[in-house]
């Protein structure tokens, strides 16, 4: 490790020449900053990889199962596992979608999800994203650059090479692929993912697109040259929300999405990925629920926990939530990226009589969760110390002809020594995680 | 990647204008800074003229120390060369992260010049990084499509540049041919009676600078 901590400042010069940048907005304006890196990576021992590789194909699976269900058939709300309500009350729910399957059957063909490791040592599912997860990007050119920084770190240690990263991703692109070429449709410059989407765009061939480029005729997709050539779009692989796809179906406003989109999609003629419509299957309500959804589509137990969690929904459960409101964590099941979270002990008596008769009025708007105690990982502080911080694991799980586990992942820690919160968009920095061989 | 879109063909022009425009004013704002330490203080108003930008300097000192730095002038040179990343930015996967590096090193030079003590000697490296970029275009994109519109964009800011700064009409002829090959092949669409026009214009005894540069700005019509 010695080796890594003293390349920093050459793998910081490395990643500032190569652009590693995310986008953030403050006070309307548009800036990009360089995304905070620590070089000491997380490491996973290869027995520990098999066991969270074994539950997150598992979870992912039985949420393909579920999204194909509920878009279908409905069987799992008629058997009365999930209550109907909190399919149709999700705001990732969309009704457009409903009775249509997408190339393959596979809905959520890159799912990021988050876990933490506790005190004990297990492992926690926080939360799964099934929509547009992003940061896979960002381990596989940290790997890239700290591989020539600090060569024999890795010549030392048995780290699985994680730089297939962009190999995975254009299988799954190809398998799904409906004839055409593969295209990554991205807002644009000023998205806070942009280097993400032209850095995968680059290292998997596909064509980095806006949706002026692309044009819907006859149902199908087309990219079309500056002379005037169109070339057909096969899988659109879309950095954009279900919302803002298609201004014909979804939010008419829309200026970055492709007119007619969804209707190619619906007849089969373009793979999206992800879905639309996944929102439905990573909503924080549906999350309590994926336990069962894997006994009941796989008829086996879950391998990955859940954060022990509780649906103010259910009286029970709200009578546990007032009862141990200072002990918990609420979350907002609208909210993303770190916001909408509230911990029971940090409000004030009158904030907290507030935050109650909010949670009594909406009760399905909110889960809360026991506050899992994450182990801390080292990080390099300004000063050259090692200080233990907040840290969660991105991992991403690709389907295509089978699900697979990218042997790496977005290590995400929280630079604020008092905080859980370990979002980039709220100062959030990242580490490399490695997977050993052996 | 064979497909470029017009809005990617734009990109790439102006990408090829924007890193000419730093490289060529920087090699002139040299020039000019050496003029100022004892032969002609006061020629930076010419620099100004020739260049077409507004004299708002008011010192040489000023003017040394602000043109090449001032983000919120957009004609300074950290401006074009920011527009310049702009243009890259969006064509990381045409280019390559190996070949947009390029760009934010010569930002990165820029910045730090503004920092450092030796003004003009650490604006030399981003020079060097404009020259590294423009080695990688040819080294490491393979599609000569796209190489052919970034060097059409770099040729016709060159000879703009070159016709502004009146430089020897040898100079501008050749710089005009060469700008003509990358015109041919990058297969942009161009209002062929300006080439006629300029071809017949080249062949003068003394050329009209000023005439010629206004007839090349109405020469691609996309």
């Amino acid at each position: 490790m010695k080796e890594l901590i003293n390349s920093t400042e050459t793998i910081n010069r490395l990643l500032a020449r190569y652009g590693v940048k995310f986008g953030i907005y403050k006070n309307g304006e548009f800036k990009e900053q360089l995304f905070p890196f620590d070089p000491i990576p997380r490491i996973i021992q290869n027995s520990e990889f098999q066991f969270l590789e074994k539950g997150l194909k598992q979870r992912v699976n039985a949420l393909n199962c579920f999204l194909s269900d509920i878009y279908g058939d409905k069987q799992i709300v008629r058997d009365g596992v999930i209550p109907a309500e909190f399919i149709y009350s999700a705001k990732g729910f969309l009704p457009p979608c409903d009775g249509v399957m997408p190339p393959k059957n596979i809905y959520s063909h890159i799912s990021g999800i988050d876990l933490v490791q506790s005190k004990d040592d297990s492992w926690y599912i926080l939360e799964d994203n099934l929509r547009v997860p992003s940061g896979a990007s960002y381990p596989m050119i940290a790997r890239e650059l700290q591989r020539r920084s600090a060569p024999d770190a890795f010549s030392c240690n048995s780290v699985i090479d994680n730089r297939n990263y962009a190999e995975l991703l254009k299988e799954v692109m190809d398998y799904v692929n409906t004839g055409g070429i593969n295209v990554i449709l991205s807002p644009g410059r000023y998205n806070a993912a942009f280097f993400e989407h032209s850095y995968l765009a680059e290292k998997t061939g596909a064509v980095l697109t806006t949706g002026k480029e692309i044009v819907c005729e006859n149902d199908r997709l087309y990219y079309i040259d500056y002379q005037g050539k169109k070339q057909r779009v096969g899988a659109v692989y879309r950095r954009i929300s279900d919302e803002y796809l298609d201004p014909m179906t979804f939010c008419e406003e829309s200026v970055i999405g492709i007119p007619h989109i969804f209707e190619a999609y619906k007849k089969g003629n373009v793979a999206l990925l992800n879905a639309p419509g996944n929102g439905v299957a990573d909503d924080k309500g549906i999350y309590y629920f994926v336990p069962k959804m894997i006994r009941y589509y796989l008829g086996e137990d879950a391998v990955l926990m859940n954060a022990p969690t509780y649906l103010p929904y259910y009286d029970d459960d709200m009578k546990y939530v007032l009862d141990n409101f200072d002990s918990l964590v609420i979350k907002d099941v609208a909210e993303a990226g770190g916001y909408g979270v509230v911990f029971g002990s940090s409000l004030t008596a009158e904030k907290k009589e507030e935050f109650i008769n909010l949670l009594k009025s909406e009760p399905r708007r909110f889960i809360a969760q026991e506050v899992i105690d994450f182990y801390d990982l080292d990080i390099l502080d300004t000063d050259g110390t090692l200080v233990p911080r907040k840290a969660d694991l991105r991992a991403f799980v690709l389907a295509g002809g089978e699900t697979k586990v990218w042997p790496s992942g977005l290590t995400r820690f929280s630079r604020n020594p008092d905080s859980f919160i370990v979002n980039s968009s709220q100062g959030g920095g990242f580490k490399d995680t490695w997977v050993l061989s052996r | 990647m064979g497909i470029i879109t017009v809005d990617k063909s734009d990109h790439l022009f102006w990408l090829g204008r924007y890193t000419e425009r730093v490289y060529t004013t920087l090699k002139y704002y040299f020039e000019s800074a050496d003029k100022m330490i004892d032969a002609n203080p006061e020629c930076y108003d010419e620099f100004c003229r020739k260049v077409g930008i507004l004299n708002v300097y008011g010192t040489s000192e000023n003017f040394l120390r602000t043109y090449p730095f001032d983000e919120n002038d957009p004609n300074s040179i950290i401006s074009n060369l920011n527009r310049a990343y702009d243009n890259a930015i969006v064509m990381r996967d045409y280019i390559g992260t190996e070949t947009m590096a390029y760009i934010q090193l010569a930002i990165d030079d820029i910045h730090n010049a503004d920092r450092g003590v030796a003004t003009i000697a650490d604006l030399m490296l981003a020079i060097d990084h404009i020259l590294a970029f423009w080695g990688c275009v040819n080294d490491m994109i393979d599609n000569e499509q796209i190489r052919n519109i970034i060097k059409l964009g770099k040729g016709l800011e060159r000879l703009d540049l070159y016709l502004s700064l009146d430089l020897p009409d040898s100079d501008i002829i050749r710089e005009y041919r060469r700008m003509k090959q990358f015109l041919a092949k990058s297969k942009l669409r161009y209002d062929e009676s300006v080439i006629n026009t300029v071809d017949s214009m080249i062949s003068d005894s003394k050329l009209n600078h000023g005439n010629i540069k206004n007839l090349l700005r109405n020469l691609i019509t996309e």
